[in-house]
């Protein structure tokens, strides 16, 4: 049963931490399955190769990975019940031989050290409040010359605009954001070195559009609980507005980033 | 000498078409100039000719992404003898089963439009089926399908045909799931009783769709397309269905500086009338009877797709539509929408529908259901208001879960709204002058002949079928049809229908390959 008490919390996840979560579903990143694959041909990944995703919510980039290129993977994610659902699903496919899922945190992720081809991470380490601690952790996972790709959230090298901090509240993804140079900088502090990044604007732009969609869905089929929650839409979609204009303004950008633990595999 | 002078078209196809003129299989080419994509073929009688057949070539090379994997039907009609386009049909060279099957009831009208495929109106020749003619070529269909999807009622004029009701019973006392009634509204607007009996037989298990001809609100249009004012008929014809609780699609020709302009009325005025719940664009198909044309100029269904969001930019944008996959993907383009009269939402805005539908990307599909729901959806058999496209909308709805994430649950959320989603469809037909054996061979639109073939729809209009099923029927001799084209002028008279036939008079039957078969590949 939807509330309006849920629409409230649902909202007010908006506004604070939750957003893309909100009204993507957890199983959507930016680029969807199409930059999942243009990450797995940049980690140039090999059949029966280990591939730890970090943040893997409800399994889909795993059981890609693990259907279209043949590895073994594990997937780490903070979200007991995105966990539970992602088994749930692994299992119905019959790849619980390949895939298995982890309740974890990135800051201290329970797998062994000096064991991963390649590290997966999408749309998840600019909310991650310890950059240089999740960092380390994935150098400290991967096997030596294994490699991290990352798909995340860019902002320009100067931070947000001013017009554009108070939209940092309700995007969680904006609001810790970094530029794709300080990202470099946080992986090569922790000894991962960038040999790689390609710009992907067009996936967050894809992304708003079906925040805005939803939206609009949400205020169509529910237009009393939404008002009864005092929900302001039409404000929403002024931010959302905002946040494409930024994207359209190189503010904002999406970017796929490979980096490398030196040594010999 | 300088021998460097470089070609300015991309070559990307080798097929087979036929001439326009003398309809003798020919082969032919086709090629990308200018992003735009053209066929172009040379009959060893007539000459060269070339028509754009997708005004957008990126689009054109991006659709192949979306062809699906064809299903085989129960039985065949024909052999293979000749070859495509020879042979129909259907021949066990035919590489997709029926999704729709039309049945023409009669050739006579009550209107004489200057715009006809069928070439029809108030001609003292013509034929009219009989009730058991009907039930024989509602048996084949059901032979070759088991559980038919959808039957479409055509003409002519069905209306007018005194056993049209006899018709629809024996489709619906037969195991097709769906059947449609495609009409120019005159009857429906003037006969509420006849109305009445139709809504009496839309029933739950039974769906009945009128498929209603709409081209467009200037007076203009309807003089260009239909010879006559027809603005208060159709208005009239729709508020009776909605009256009688049919569901219907208005469908419009669309011809170049005629009435492309009004493509985004049309469908605001669907999305806000009760008994609308989709529309269908069509390109004028220029066969049978039609104005004037430039081939190289016709309108495609990326014109048409570009017209829709320049036109309602608040709504669409061409990404919003996509390839439908049953069929060739250039064929035709689909989208959904939910709306409350008011807002529109696109449904490939909510959920990345080429996650689903692309056949050559996607080795593994986010979920099978859910890719099931959404092929039955972007198919030639899908109608709004029958309960199948309601079940499929529900199932695709199941992907935009994120319920545990949020808490609202918007599949439960859009189980009231699939009862108001709303379809577009972008249809162009081939013609005599697009005809590409390669899109043909997968066409799944049949016309189911007296004689129990299932003729793919466009090789029936462009090929010789029309004329060849015509004089079968009628014992009168029926000239080849020609298109109307420009560079044709000079060779064209008037045929007795109306529409074009080459000046000689003289009828070619539709000549086996001679171009790539059956002889020695170097002959010496």
């Amino acid at each position: 049963m939807t509330s309006a008490e849920d629409i409230k919390s649902c909202c007010a996840a908006a506004y604070s931490s939750d957003a893309a979560a909100l009204l993507l579903g957890d199983s959507y990143h930016p680029g969807g399955a199409a930059l999942t694959r243009r990450l797995a041909r940049l980690l140039s990944l090999r059949p029966a190769q280990r591939v730890a995703d970090i943040a893997s919510g409800p399994g889909s980039t795993a059981v890609l990975l693990a259907c279209e290129y043949g590895v073994i993977v594990d997937g780490v994610e903070f979200a007991e019940h995105s966990v539970q659902r992602a088994r749930e699903t692994t299992e119905r496919r019959g790849l619980a031989e390949s895939i298995r899922f982890h309740v974890g945190d990135a800051e201290r992720i329970p797998l062994a050290g000096n064991t991963f081809d390649a590290v997966v991470t999408e749309c998840a380490f600019c909310t991650f409040p310890d950059k240089a601690a999740a960092a380390a952790e994935f150098e400290r996972i991967l096997r030596p010359g294994g490699r991290l790709g990352l798909a995340d959230v860019t902002v320009a090298g100067g931070g947000l605009p001013q017009q554009l901090r108070t939209l940092a509240g309700w995007v969680a993804c904006v609001a810790d954001a970094r530029s794709i140079d300080q990202y470099g900088a946080i992986l090569d502090d922790a000894g991962l070195r960038t040999v790689h990044a390609e710009s992907h604007d067009d996936a967050l732009i894809r992304m708003i559009d079906q925040i805005e969609a939803r939206l609009h869905l949400v205020r169509m089929t529910r237009k009393n609980l939404i008002a009864a929650a005092g929900i302001n839409v039409d404000r929403v979609l002024e931010f959302i507005e905002l946040t494409r204009d930024a994207v359209a303004n190189g503010l904002l950008g999406y970017s796929v980033l490979i980096a490398e633990k030196p040594g010999q595999g | 000498m300088d021998a460097s002078k470089g070609r300015d078209e991309v070559f990307i196809e080798y097929t087979k078409s036929i001439c326009p003129v003398c309809k003798s299989v020919v082969d032919a080419q086709v090629n990308i100039r200018n992003d735009k994509v053209y066929l172009r073929k040379r009959c060893r009688e007539h000459g060269e000719f070339e028509a754009l057949v997708y005004s957008d070539a990126q689009m054109y090379m991006d659709s192949a992404r979306f062809n699906k994997p064809g299903t085989i039907p129960l039985a065949f009609q024909t052999e293979v003898r000749d070859g495509c386009p020879s042979d129909c049909g259907l021949c066990p060279d035919h590489k997709q089963h029926a999704c729709l099957g039309l049945i023409e009831v009669n050739t006579n009208c009550n209107l004489d439009c200057p715009i006809c495929f069928a070439d029809s109106g108030h001609q003292p020749d013509g034929y009219s089926i009989t009730v058991e003619q009907c039930e024989r070529m509602l048996d084949a269909f059901v032979a070759a399908e088991g559980e038919p999807e959808v039957v479409m009622f055509s003409g002519g004029e069905p209306t007018i045909h005194k056993n049209i009701l006899d018709f629809i019973d024996a489709a619906q006392a037969r195991p097709i799931k769906a059947a449609n009634l495609n009409t120019n509204g005159i009857r429906l607007a003037t006969d509420r009783r006849f109305v009445a009996e139709l809504g009496a037989r839309n029933t739950p298990g039974h769906p009945l769709n009128v498929y209603l001809q709409f081209d467009g609100f200037d007076e203009r249009t309807h003089r260009a397309i239909r010879g006559k004012d027809l603005r208060d008929i159709k208005a009239r014809a729709l508020d009776n269905c909605a009256e009688a609780g049919l569901t219907v699609t208005l469908v419009a020709a669309v011809e170049r500086d005629v009435n492309d302009h009004e493509l985004g009325a049309i469908i605001r005025y669907g999305i806000g009338h009760p008994a609308v719940r989709s529309v269908a664009f069509q390109p004028v198909t220029h066969a049978g009877r039609h104005l004037e044309f430039d081939p190289l100029t016709r309108l495609t269904n990326p014109d048409v797709i570009g017209r829709i969001a320049a036109q309602l930019p608040e709504w669409f944008r061409v990404e919003d539509f996509f390839p439908v996959p049953c069929c060739s993907p250039t064929c035709r383009s689909v989208t959904y929408l939910f709306t409350d009269g008011d807002n529109v939402v696109p449904i490939p805005r909510l959920l990345n529908v080429e996650d689903y539908l692309d056949y050559i990307t996607n080795r593994v599909v986010p979920d099978y259901e859910i890719r099931t729901a959404l092929e039955k959806l972007w198919s030639a058999s899908a109608f709004m208001g029958t309960d199948a496209t309601t079940e499929n909308l529900r199932s695709a709805a199941q992907a935009l879960d994120c319920a545990d994430a949020c808490g609202v649950n918007l599949p439960a959320a859009l189980a009231d709204l699939t009862e108001s989603a709303f379809m577009i469809v972008v249809q162009d037909f081939q013609d005599p002058y697009t005809l590409n054996v390669r899109q043909l061979m997968k066409c799944c639109v049949e016309e189911i002949t007296p004689d129990g073939r299932l003729i793919p729809f466009c090789a029936y209009n462009s090929v010789g079928y029309r004329e060849q099923v015509r004089e079968q029927m009628t014992g009168v001799a029926v000239p080849d049809v020609v298109p109307n084209a420009t560079p044709l002028q000079s060779i064209l008279t008037r045929s007795p229908h109306g529409s074009k036939t080459a000046g000689d008079g003289h009828t070619v039957r539709i000549a086996p390959d001679t171009t790539n078969v059956g002889h020695k590949a170097v002959r010496r």
